[in-house]
């Protein structure tokens, strides 16, 4: 009897180990995107409700299929994305994903190639280093979605103050912000372990995080150009920002705004992706919700001006934004085609741009319209740079590697040191 | 449950278990209730440390009734005078919460449910019976429950997605249940073994049937220790979080934990609303507080019925 | 004594029904203990051993998405081994795991004799505060934690400010590791403490007045009412709640991790759970999370020891 037991114990035991083994079974595709619902995640909230409705109703007049549009987070994203996209059953059929981790999920297989269709979804016109970023020998598998690139924001009264015009050199901004700086108030304000901002002063100085060295990526922190960046941030910080060394995802404009208690702001400049000017300004309490504030850009108060170069002109600063791709799993090739058909159309490109996310296609540029927020965007994102385009490149960011190593470096570590430190570990994990 | 045998009385682990403050005081004898200086002393402390403990529930339920505009002040408002609901209103806006109530209390009441009903009838096993295999369970219940879960999700999510289980609270349910039952044997062990075998004997001398005089004798008497372990499954299931989020991506099938940490994290691109997340964390916490509650009110009358018939 | 006598009474119990056929002694028990069994193998057991596998594989997202993966033996382990990152996470992860159970069992032990002290109104109000603090679900405690001790607008820089001589304005609790810890080790112990102090004083009051007095009119005065009555009658209850803080503080995952959202996500504010997430979810390195977390199984084990050992000797006794 028992015996029986152990043996239906263990035969169940196997069972499951057999069915968690088995693999995820062929895409059935018989080429017709007629009434496939899909599915399409999207990080985060930035795509407005209004672009969700409008891909909704489009997708079900092209093909009679639902759309049905899930919002992850981007917190949890990579975890998701992992364990769904290789699951026929499960995966969404198209995906939004973080444009730096494109290499690493494109590389792993996890897109389909979509090179038949690229010159019909814009081809050349769609930014190129996001398209880089998604190809794996020639073949695009990732496309851009949309993009947003970082650009300063200073307050005039404070600056007009103390006689600073505008800079022109990286120089001559460390040099301004740093004179501005009191202990109640960062000349620019910026978190010691903010990478996403810290590596434009790499990239303004010649260097890069990673270069490929045959087919094999090596990390390039300690390259002289890198090395000399990364000196030219650890002054900036310890000179100009009073935030604390580890925060690294801050809501910087927070600090600009007059802060209630003092009637100051806490920092005279900060860099932020250009969607904050909505929360910079002078704060009131909503009219419609008496629960909120308000902020209204004054422009007496605050202005804007894009990061400069190191010999002038404009710093190469990250170029943020997302991308998107159809999973390799997916049973709804046909119907994931066709919705990516209607985002690469020139209506909803241009909602993109409407909606001060910078549309894929750059014909469609101008749509972002033609105020301080739109053309500091369109020039800061003109000398913009993406992340190396190593498979490993999510792991890299996943493991918190590189808010650790600016962390250091703003903490007055000895840059040259911890850059070959660090070199080490990105080597680990880039391939 | 240790090999201390000197103690008077049964039920060590249901000591234990029996964490929810209980009816059953015994009266102090007349000496302790005259006044002493010493006794005012402790009874302020007692007064302070509640104070001190309770101040984050507080300040949740202070800041969740004001305005986030007051709440960004850089000088807390320590009464919520001139507070008002839009927080709970802005929150319960487009119902999502109450789908993921209903999610959560279906896959807690699940696992609570068949956790108990497992752990109990493991427990019984080991406790009133000797057999070969005995100590081997015993120790792979203690040594499941120590693996850490983090590194568990994939192979997690595989086994319930090819059994086609995911965004399922069936799926969900069935990690929770085998995450929570070795503990709950394990607590439950104590609490069987506690009540004298005797008791039951003496029953079947009167002519009960041994399941008769289980059901009739001992399962009474374990009521506070079910509803004990029973607390703990649901705070465990209510609680977790990592699973969930692999197991039920659907945004329709969040659980309460998801969507509050979807509400967190969906704030976190603006500046946090504090106002609403407090809110929102309020509304989590209440279904566990009316669940204690509930709970406190059968465990005392469980005792009390334990107490007549044993 | 009851449990042994229970036990004896069971092992002797089937004897009424001696007619019965002897293998139905055994195979009731081993009824009762399928449905644990099964759900066991199904939600624990197939994790275990992908996990077992997996850590001796080099296993990455590639392999994730079906490309085999190459068995690489215990080379995860030896990395592991090597690694001083490694090492660090579990040093401090053992301190911050003694120190806060050590604490988290002493104030529990202190509330649960001042709950034996004090009048029923105190003994209810600390027993509701309490219960609050408990039921209080951890993503939500995490929230308000996080907020009063936020940099800029936390209640506990500006009480602490507002003492003469104090500046602790604009103080970053979780820039610093040591400060960062001192706050999950408060919000950790704040969670735990009622668990352990209910339990401490559902076992204080099995204690007989009785004998308390007796002990009195013999002259023994509190401290040694406390350590030769109290302390042993409630000895089971402490041993148990301790081996509980211990293994439940090693592996503290949610605080932690919702501290380095609010923090500091480097490699110095890792305890070993957030370090195998990291590993894991984060860097993509399955072999590697897979050999941490076994490596972890080994270590809570072996910090229960104590206990395991007791449990198998009594075993052996009856």
């Amino acid at each position: 009897m028992k015996r029986k037991y152990a043996a239906a114990a263990i035969a169940t035991a196997a069972a499951l180990v057999l069915a968690g083994c088995s693999s995820t079974g062929e895409p059935a595709d018989d080429g017709s995107a007629d009434g496939q619902n899909i599915t399409l995640w999207l990080m985060g909230g930035d795509t407005p409700d209004e672009l969700r409705d409008y891909l909704k109703s489009e997708y079900a007049d092209a093909t009679g299929g639902k759309l049905t549009i899930e919002e992850q987070g981007w917190g949890d994203a990579v975890a998701k994305l992992t364990t769904a996209l290789p699951d026929a059953a499960n995966t969404p059929d198209v995906t939004e994903i973080g444009n730096t981790w494109s290499p690493t999920f494109t590389n792993a297989g996890a897109f389909t190639d979509l090179s038949d269709m690229y010159d019909e979804l814009g081809g050349d016109k769609l930014l190129k280093s996001f398209v880089e970023v998604g190809e794996v020998d020639g073949a695009q598998y990732a496309l851009p979605y949309y993009f947003g690139s970082r650009y300063n924001f200073y307050r005039k009264d404070i600056w007009d103050a103390a006689g600073k015009t505008v800079p022109t050199t990286l120089d001559e901004f460390g040099e301004t912000v740093t004179s501005l700086r009191t202990d109640a108030q960062s000349g620019f304000y910026i978190g010691g372990s903010d990478w996403r901002n810290g590596i434009s002063w790499i990239f303004a100085n010649g260097g890069e995080l990673a270069v490929k060295d045959g087919d094999k990526w090596v990390g390039a922190l300690s390259s002289d150009e890198s090395v000399k960046g990364l000196e030219q941030f650890q002054a900036l910080f310890t000179g100009a920002s009073n935030a604390p060394v580890t925060e690294f995802d801050s809501t910087p404009w927070v600090n600009i705004n007059n802060n209630d208690a003092t009637g100051k702001p806490e920092a005279a400049t900060i860099i932020a992706p250009g969607w904050a000017h909505w929360s910079i300004g002078d704060l009131a309490p909503d009219p419609a919700d008496s629960t909120k504030t308000i902020a209204t850009w004054n422009d007496d108060v605050f202005g804007t001006f894009v990061l400069p170069g190191v010999d002038g002109g404009v710093a190469p600063v990250f170029a943020g934004g997302s991308n998107i791709a159809v999973s390799a799993a997916s049973k709804n090739q046909a119907g994931a085609k066709e919705l990516m058909k209607i985002i690469f159309s020139e209506e909803y490109q241009t909602m993109l741009g409407e909606n001060g996310l910078g549309p894929a296609n750059l014909d469609y540029a101008s749509s972002l319209g033609d105020d301080q927020f739109a053309k500091a965007l369109i020039e800061s994102a003109a000398g913009s740079k993406l992340t190396p385009a190593a498979p490993g490149w999510a792991a890299v960011e996943g493991a918190g590697i590189l808010e650790e190593f600016f962390g250091k470096v703003s903490g007055g570590g000895d840059v040259a040191d911890l850059a070959a430190e660090y070199d080490e570990k990105l080597n680990e994990l880039l391939n | 449950m240790t090999t201390s045998v000197t103690i008077p009385t049964g039920g060590e682990l249901g000591a234990t278990a029996s964490a929810i403050p209980v009816a059953r005081v015994r009266t102090r004898t007349r000496w302790s209730r005259r006044f002493r200086p010493r006794r005012v002393v402790l009874t302020v402390l007692a007064f302070a440390i509640a104070i001190a403990w309770v101040f984050p529930v507080y300040w949740m339920l202070n800041s969740s009734l004001l305005p986030n505009r007051t709440l960004q002040s850089f000088i807390p408002t320590f009464l919520p005078i001139g507070g008002s609901l839009d927080n709970y209103e802005n929150v319960l806006d487009g119902g999502s919460f109450f789908s993921a109530l209903g999610i959560s209390l279906s896959v807690t009441l699940i696992a609570v449910f068949c956790c108990l009903l497992f752990a109990f009838l493991a427990a019984v096993a080991i406790s009133r019976f000797r057999f070969k295999g005995r100590k081997a369970f015993v120790l792979a219940v203690l040594i499941v429950q120590m693996l850490p879960a983090e590194g568990l999700f994939i192979a997690q999510y595989k086994m319930v997605s090819s059994v086609g289980l995911l965004n399922s609270v069936i799926g969900v349910s069935i990690i929770y249940t085998a995450a929570v039952v070795p503990f709950t044997v394990w607590m439950l062990r104590g609490f069987v073994a506690g009540i004298p075998a005797d008791l039951e004997e003496a029953a079947m001398v009167d002519g009960l049937s041994r399941t008769q005089a289980f059901m009739r004798i001992t399962f009474p008497l374990l009521a506070p220790g079910l509803v004990a372990s029973g607390v703990f499954a649901f705070l465990q299931a209510w609680n977790e979080f990592t699973v969930a989020l692999v197991l039920l991506p659907a945004e329709q099938m969040h659980t309460l934990p998801l969507w509050l940490r979807g509400f967190i994290q969906a704030s976190a691109t603006r500046e946090t609303d504090w106002g609403q997340v407090m809110a929102a964390s309020t509304l989590v916490a209440v279904p566990v507080i009316v669940f204690f509650l509930i709970v406190q009110g059968r465990m005392t009358s469980g005792l009390v019925s334990g107490a007549v018939k044993g | 004594m009851t449990r042994i006598l229970a036990d004896d009474v069971a092992t002797a119990t089937p004897a009424p029904r001696a007619s019965a056929p002897a293998r139905r002694r055994l195979s009731v028990p081993h009824l009762l203990l399928i449905p644990a069994i099964l759900i066991l193998l199904v939600g624990m057991g197939y994790p275990l051993v992908w996990q077992i596998i997996t850590s001796t594989q080099d296993f990455g997202i590639q392999q994730q998405f079906g490309k085999p993966a190459d068995f690489v033996g215990l080379q995860n382990y030896i990395t592991l081994a090597t690694d001083p990152t490694m090492w660090q996470v579990v040093g401090r992860s053992l301190l911050f795991c003694f120190v806060t159970a050590a604490l988290t069992l002493v104030v529990g032990l202190l509330l649960a004799m001042l709950m034996t002290a004090v009048g029923r109104t105190a003994r209810l109000t600390l027993q509701i505060s309490l219960l609050l603090a408990w039921a209080m679900p951890v993503v939500a405690a995490m929230t308000v934690w996080i907020w009063l001790f936020d940099r800029r607008r936390g209640v506990v820089n500006y009480l602490l400010d507002m003492i003469p001589g104090v500046d602790m304005n604009r103080f970053s609790w979780l820039s610093n590791p040591l400060t960062f810890f001192i706050v999950a080790s408060i919000i950790v112990i704040w969670m735990s403490v009622p668990f352990v102090a209910f339990s401490v004083y559902a076992g204080l009051t099995q204690v007989s007045d009785e004998v308390l007095e007796a002990a009195q009119l013999d002259g023994a005065n509190g401290a040694k009412r406390l350590r030769y009555i109290i302390m042993p009658m409630i000895r089971p209850v402490i041993m148990i709640v301790l081996l509980l803080q211990l293994i439940w503080d090693l592996r503290v995952f949610t605080q932690i991790t919702m501290l380095q959202d609010a923090g500091s996500k480097a490699s110095e504010f890792d305890l070993l759970g957030t370090y195998i997430y990291k590993l894991g979810a984060g860097a993509q390195d399955f072999g590697m999370a897979s050999a941490v977390s076994i490596f972890v199984l080994a270590l809570t084990l072996a910090i229960s020891w104590f206990y395991v050992r007791s449990l198998l000797k009594e075993d052996e006794q009856s």
